[in-house]
């Protein structure tokens, strides 16, 4: 059973062993388990959208495990969730890749997670998607005001195994989205997309509050 | 249903279905002009298929999206790549290393090596009606620039927007995410995704080549001089005078409720036979309930006007409507668009 309090995922030091998102290291290093639920479709800024799902299921995914390590210099955060049907790629126009995001409060650790931030309190994460060459730093001021912005410092990987997906997400533990201090926390939030479902935007599973992730010293 | 304000003008086409030859040159303009960039090599956002018929994507209007007649939006799907047509690969090396003397015609091959089972005009020129009774026309689709562009209400991310000055509806390419609402709600099915880039991309009604004065490149193109582009409220103009005084130009599937831009003067039908061979003058072949879903309640008020117009003139009469729709004088179906692009300091920005 996923755990709806709030969860502190440590990044604690690791070896080097865990910089590929397969690698065995990983089994040693504590998860906590989210649960996440569907977004609440009558925040979704499209009258069409809403009118659209109004009778389709949406949100999918029902929980998310997640750990994190530092090695180095980098920090590093693993998501793995149960995707029995992937959508590995975009393989034709009206196809949508499996895809997950990490969000933080940029500044403010008020910010509201259920908006992705305002335009006083913003909000800052990491997407993957599936099949894309890279993954993306965005900001947030809001629901519908997603934004990628330059920040050459993320990477991520992924592997699909045994109707799981892992994705690695990677960064030096210096950058600035979000600003993380060695042995401070920050809220983090994680957001789940299901392509064979067609979630997309703001159709997803979500974590309806923020848990914290620690960098310790 | 702007996102950035009170539409000041609105840019607005007819075009004349009496007239199209069906030679596809607009639609070669906007694919030179346009989509001949990675990703977007199945784009065509100017198409021109047979009616009756499936149309383009595949079964068009059978995809959803619109407002319904309480002007709630209605669900609609986004086809797939297939269903539009791909871009065609051809087998050249099957070719060139058969043995001499086999007979192997070149084929054309979907991404998967499959036989292509759809495109752009498939059912050309297959129409409708029983021999002899068997009719056809010409119908040409682009973005119609809608007063309630459906994909303008769909984005979440106001990517999709409607210019104040001409009323044009452009996606902002840096917006846009690719969610493809704005495609799924489109009823006419005029947006399309570029997988290279990401992001949803349509007519762009030529507006660089429209900021210098410039006709778009469909307009300018069309041999058959069918297409008249202007403003709609210039009141000595064209498309006023077609759609608001003479009312002959009306707009494609009313009831999908997003008041398009582009309006079509209806096809006049050839005329029925009798049984003994004999012009039959109280029956069109194209059924009128085929029109009236088509172009609306309007459309048979629209095809007496145009036939008496067309009797006056025959009897050696003048008429201001023939007039315009024959159009004698090209530069007067350009509107305010009369510059001519080689006259240009330089071409208009890509």
């Amino acid at each position: 059973m996923a755990n709806t309090a709030q969860s502190e995922i440590v990044a604690n030091s690791g070896a080097k062993g865990l910089l590929e998102v397969r690698d065995s290291g990983w089994s040693e290093v504590e998860e906590a388990e989210l649960a996440l639920e569907p977004t609440p479709l009558e925040k979704i800024p499209s009258a069409y959208v809403q009118r659209s799902w109004a009778s389709r299921n949406h949100g999918f995914v029902k929980s998310v495990n997640m750990a994190a390590a530092v090695v180095g210099d980098d920090l590093l955060v693993r998501l793995r969730w149960r995707a029995p049907d992937p959508k590995m790629n975009i393989t034709d126009i009206n196809v949508y890749p499996d895809a997950c995001a990490l969000l933080f409060p940029l500044d403010s650790k008020d910010a509201d997670l259920g908006t992705m931030g305002s335009r006083q309190q913003p909000a800052c994460g990491w997407h993957w998607r599936a099949g894309a060459d890279s993954a993306f730093v965005i900001t947030a001021q809001g629901l519908g005001s997603v934004a990628r912005v330059a920040d050459q410092g993320l990477e991520a990987s992924a592997a699909w195994a045994g109707d799981e997906w892992h994705v690695l997400f990677r960064r030096p533990i210096s950058d600035s989205h979000p600003a993380i201090t060695a042995g401070a926390s920050v809220p983090v939030g994680v957001a789940v997309w299901t392509g064979t479902l067609e979630e997309r935007a703001g159709l997803k599973s979500h974590s309806p509050q923020w848990h914290k992730l620690t960098a310790s010293n | 249903m702007t996102n950035n304000g009170t539409i000041q003008r609105q840019l607005a086409m007819v075009f004349d279905l009496n007239k199209c030859l069906g030679c596809q040159s607009c639609t070669v303009a906007c694919k030179t002009q346009w989509t001949s960039e990675l990703g977007m090599e199945a784009q065509w956002w100017n198409v021109v298929n047979t009616m009756p018929g499936r149309g383009t994507p595949r079964d068009v209007f059978e995809h959803g999206g619109g407002y319904d007649g309480d002007g709630l939006p209605i669900p609609g799907r986004f086809p797939s790549g297939r269903e539009f047509g791909e871009a065609w690969g051809f087998d050249h090396v099957n070719v060139y290393s058969s043995p001499a003397g086999a007979k192997k015609p070149m084929q054309p091959l979907e991404h998967d090596g499959e036989s292509p089972s759809w495109g752009p005009n498939w059912d050309e020129d297959m129409g409708g009606g029983e021999y002899p009774h068997s009719y056809f026309f010409y119908l040409q689709q682009i973005c119609a620039n809608c007063n309630k562009p459906a994909c303008l209400e769909a984005c979440p991310r106001t990517a999709v927007y409607k210019r104040t000055e001409d009323g044009i509806v452009l996606i902002d390419e840096e917006r846009c995410h690719g969610y493809r609402f704005c495609a799924e709600a489109c009823p006419y099915k005029r947006v399309y995704f570029n997988q290279q880039r990401y992001v949803a991309q349509k007519c762009i009604s030529c507006f660089p080549r429209l900021e210098a004065g410039v006709a778009p490149a469909c307009v300018r193109q069309c041999p058959g001089r069918i297409r008249h582009i202007d403003y709609l409220d210039n009141q000595d103009g064209h498309i006023h005078k077609l759609v608001n005084e003479w009312k002959v130009a009306l707009p494609l599937r009313p009831d999908l409720g997003v008041e398009p831009n582009v309006y079509y003067v209806p096809p006049l039908s050839p005329l029925a036979f009798k049984e003994d061979g004999e012009f039959d003058h109280d029956e069109s072949r194209i059924p009128m309930d085929y029109l009236r879903e088509m172009f609306g309640p309007d459309v048979g008020h629209a095809l007496e006007v145009l036939q008496a117009e067309r009797e006056r003139v025959t009897a050696g009469g003048e008429s201001e409507l023939m007039d315009i729709l024959i159009s004698r004088n090209w530069d007067n179906l350009l509107g305010p668009f009369t510059a001519n692009p080689a006259d240009l300091k330089r071409p208009p920005n890509r």
